[in-house]
């Protein structure tokens, strides 16, 4: 491959408009053979390269800086409505032809709406990025929003939410649980939004917001897989490089959650055999240096089946059918969430008195030794699985470009992990896992 | 049939990452479960996953988790699966762990109290997943009394009915002596997996037993629909089915590429009418699934109750409008197109293309259908999808299965043309 300086000096030769010239932003090692490569159009829209020419695929992915913390009461679930109808007509492709085009050529196409993101995906042939690269730059521009497809979208989203949150158990203590957790910042509210403020948008709603945040200077492009480097980014200055940049993007922070003070608890009723329990502890954002701690924390915890929760609740004691737990990946402070599905006639009381027994134990004590190398090695494996796709490589630069703000920073994390000891996995269970800090969602047939 | 074997061994090898998945893989599935003790492959298979002779459950765990592994066994209809996967770094260690748990699985009184008390517990919880329940009450009906038909978790009644001794008998049957393939994806050479595959699972004469017949499916004749009552429900989950094809139909592929033209896309017509037309549903699709005998054909949605019925009436209507009128020339071609240009997708990881060879090996799915795929596909004629489709798919012989609040729908339902029976039944059975 060409240096990169040469490669954006020869692309930028006769281009005079500012917003079409590239710039080159840096270049850093992706694990041991790969090389990840940044650059930047004048307008603003970066572009990520990662060159793998381990199956003849490539993936493109857009993300855009926009999820449901930037929206307002009342208008919730417009970033996730957003993904719906940026499959729908452009000034230049009718209905539906997005759609065909990209089947047409093999590509699986999708989408997903978080609170701190949205992006776009296509893993397709290798021979079709060109089509790849044209349909995506037109629709960060030429969508076309009309009252039809938004009363069709939105009756789409309102069956969506109905199969994901009101008929899901799991799905409604979730939504329960963030809207008890949060009383000021936006993770208080779903990402698919209340049902009333989905029933309630309008046309001019969205093209506000379209004209808001789905903008060149607000998206990062990734591009991974079998492709040529100098053809991907010609093009993308072609098909991109006329596009202006939005004037203000949506960059203020959003309001500090207070510190949480005491427990809360909320009981729902569901028409389900077992009880449940979610339980959400505040934890800190993703990019805090207390979070690879925290990670290990929940593998030596809830990271399958050796792990000493799974193993008291659902071998040992036979109280819970499944325990798992996770941490939310946000931009600001999320959740570390555990659920705990228990078994028949079991009480939640028991289970929340089991878990807190352990958490203590940890806190007091720290994981082994063989406990920490058992849990770092599972990371490992979980990380690198995460890699085997060329989609999978690009989700998590893109990932890591929206939420870190640097996708070079993927392996690093693997570092980091790698580094953590048991004095910080002790003072991560002490610091983060306090009772007082914790919402619990409890959920049985009768709610008490 | 009885004749000497050795463990056949298949590798697929890729440096791009530093990981390996392992899968030993037998001819042995819930087929294979005796009438009344349904669940006993499943049983057997997971209690063999709890560790080998001489290891604790727990220390056995421990052992796979300090290697960065992760093990899972999984049970089919016609195969069971051990599929593990490690860092490059810990290949050795965990091959043997697995080859131990092959050759002496421990097999112990404790577990499986356990494990048969987690089966239960596992049934349980299945009815908190609407989309589940629909799936497996649709199979149960549609195959009514067929092997087909019956659910490799078993049943309450059936798990209640096996004992240890069955799972010992199981496992020495099947499991023991019948011949296994072996398979190893990610980084190692091909010598390499050889050698160590060699040394962990040693040359040795087993017997192999004939090809297990299954009875052929019967379709049932006339429109049946089946409500599973759930209380509180927005919304439904409906599948609408009939049979299906079998593997070695000559019409298979003709029929698969009509399939994907009808139900296979997101622009086929039963997305578009369902989804992208009146947004009835988040998603709407048909599959088509073969086995030795003709398994099942279906298409499902997911409308809200309020309209669950009438979005029934509109899939029956598009279903017999493909099958009347066929797919137009445009759609075929379409759908060739996207069936060959995506099938780099089923190929872009080495554990992806070891489980081709393996479902050639383990399935008998012919070889062709893998390594000319793109070819077979090409080749289908109009005449031949709409032929396939005619002579596979009947409009009249179907069951229809919908998860709902059975007041809310029930009399809805009966409307629909063509029922001929309307069962409810609950969703927590007796």
């Amino acid at each position: 491959m060409a240096s990169p300086q040469s490669l954006t000096e020869r692309l930028n030769r006769g281009v005079t408009k500012r917003n079409a010239r590239w710039s080159f932003v840096n270049a850093q090692p992706f694990g041991a053979a790969l090389e990840l490569r940044r650059f930047r159009l004048g307008n603003g829209l970066t572009v990520a390269t990662l060159v793998d020419q381990a199956a003849p695929t490539v993936s493109y992915h857009t993300w855009f800086r926009v999820g449901s913390r930037h929206e307002r009461p009342g208008k919730t679930g417009l970033a996730h409505l957003f993904e719906h109808l940026m499959f729908n007509e452009t000034k230049s492709r009718g209905r539906g032809e997005f759609d065909r085009l990209m089947e047409r050529a093999g590509a699986e196409v999708n989408a997903a709406t978080w609170t701190d993101w949205t992006y776009y995906y296509e893993n397709a042939p290798k021979n079709t990025l060109p089509l790849l690269i044209e349909l995506e730059a037109d629709r960060m521009s030429n969508l076309v929003l009309r009252e039809p497809q938004v009363r069709s979208e939105k009756e789409v989203v309102a069956n969506e939410r109905k199969l994901r949150v009101e008929d899901d158990i799991e799905g409604r203590a979730l939504e329960q649980l963030y809207a008890t957790a949060f009383r000021r910042h936006p993770y208080r509210w779903p990402t698919i939004g209340w049902m009333k403020d989905i029933r309630g948008f309008t046309v001019d709603d969205c093209r506000r917001f379209y004209r808001t945040h789905y903008a060149p200077n607000n998206a990062i492009v990734i591009i991974a897989g079998d492709f040529n480097e100098r053809q991907a980014l010609s093009l993308i200055q072609a098909r991109y490089g006329h596009l202006s940049s939005a004037r203000q993007i949506d960059t203020k922070p959003r309001p500090k959650e207070p510190a949480q003070r005491s427990e809360r608890v909320l009981r729902i009723a569901a028409p389900t055999p077992t009880d449940k329990v979610l339980i959400g502890y505040h934890a800190p954002p993703f990019s805090d240096p207390h979070t690879p701690a925290l990670t290990v924390v929940n593998e030596v915890l809830l990271g399958g089946r050796s792990s000493r929760l799974y193993r008291l609740f659902c071998l040992d004691e036979e109280l819970a059918l499944s325990v798992r737990g996770a941490i939310a990946p946000f931009v600001d402070p999320g959740l570390f969430e555990i659920w705990i599905s228990l078994r028949e006639g079991k009480s939640q009381k028991d289970a929340v008195a089991l878990l807190d027994r352990e958490v203590a134990r940890l806190a007091a004590d720290g994981p082994t030794d063989i406990e920490l190398a058992k849990a770092i090695n599972q990371i490992e494996l979980s990380f690198l699985h995460s890699m085997e796709t060329a989609g999978g490589k690009a989700e998590q630069v893109g990932f890591y470009e929206t939420v870190v703000d640097d996708g070079g920073t993927v392996f690093d994390r693997l570092d980091a992990y790698r580094r953590v000891t048991r004095a910080q996995v002790k003072r991560a269970a002490a610091k983060y896992l306090r009772r007082s800090r914790r919402t619990r969602v409890e959920i049985s047939e009768t709610a008490a | 049939m009885t004749r000497a074997t050795s463990t056949k061994i298949l590798v697929e090898s890729s440096d791009v990452l530093p990981l390996i998945d392992v899968e030993i893989a037998f001819r042995v599935g819930s087929l294979q479960d005796p009438i009344g003790k349904e669940g006993l492959a499943h049983l057997t298979s997971q209690l063999m996953r709890r560790g080998p002779h001489g290891v604790s459950a727990d220390a056995f765990e421990d052992q796979l988790a300090n290697l960065g592994a992760r093990l899972t066994v999984d049970t089919a209809m016609r195969s069971t699966r051990i599929r593990a996967t490690t860092l490059r770094r810990n290949l050795e260690p965990l091959l043997e762990l697995v080859a131990d748990l092959v050759w002496r699985p421990a097999l112990r009184a404790l577990d499986f109290a356990k494990l048969k008390r987690h089966a239960q517990a596992s049934l349980l919880a299945r009815l908190d997943d609407d989309q589940t329940l629909g799936a497996i009450q649709l199979r149960e009906k549609l195959f009514a009394g067929h092997p087909y038909g019956r659910s490799a978790s078993g049943s309450a009644d059936s798990l209640r009915r096996i004992s240890l001794q069955d799972a010992k008998r199981f496992y020495a049957r099947y499991l023991e002596k019948e011949p296994f393939i072996v398979g190893l994806s990610g980084d190692i050479s091909d010598s390499d997996a050889r050698s160590l595959v060699h040394d962990h699972f040693p040359r040795r004469t087993r017997k192999m037993n004939g090809k297990r017949d299954v009875p052929a499916t019967h379709i049932r004749r006339g429109r049946h629909v089946v409500i599973v009552d759930k209380p509180k429900r927005t919304q439904t989950q409906l599948y609408i089915s009939t049979l299906g094809a079998r593997t070695h139909d000559r019409n298979l592929f003709p029929l698969i590429v009509s399939n994907t033209a009808f139900g296979g896309t997101f622009t086929g017509p039963l997305m578009q009418e369902v989804r992208a037309v009146r947004g009835w549903s988040y998603g709407a699709y048909s599959r088509l699934m073969h086995s030795d005998q003709r398994d099942a054909w279906y298409m499902w949605s997911a409308p809200s109750a309020e309209y669950s019925a009438d979005c029934a009436a509109l899939e029956l209507e598009l279903l017999e409008r493909w099958v009347d009128k066929g797919v137009a020339n445009a759609s075929l071609k379409f759908a060739q197109h996207y069936l060959i240009n995506s099938h780099c997708f089923d190929r872009d990881t080495p554990s992806k293309r070891l489980e081709s060879r393996l479902d050639i090996e383990l399935l008998g799915v012919p070889r062709r259908y893998v390594e000319r795929h793109d070819e077979l596909v090409a080749q289908v004629t109009r005449k031949q999808a709409n032929d396939a489709t005619r002579a596979r798919i009947s409009p009249k012989d179907l069951v229809m299965v919908v998860v709902a609040t059975a007041k809310d729908v029930e009399k809805a339902f009966e409307k629909l043309p063509g029922v001929k029976s309307v069962e409810v039944v609950p969703y927590r059975r007796p």
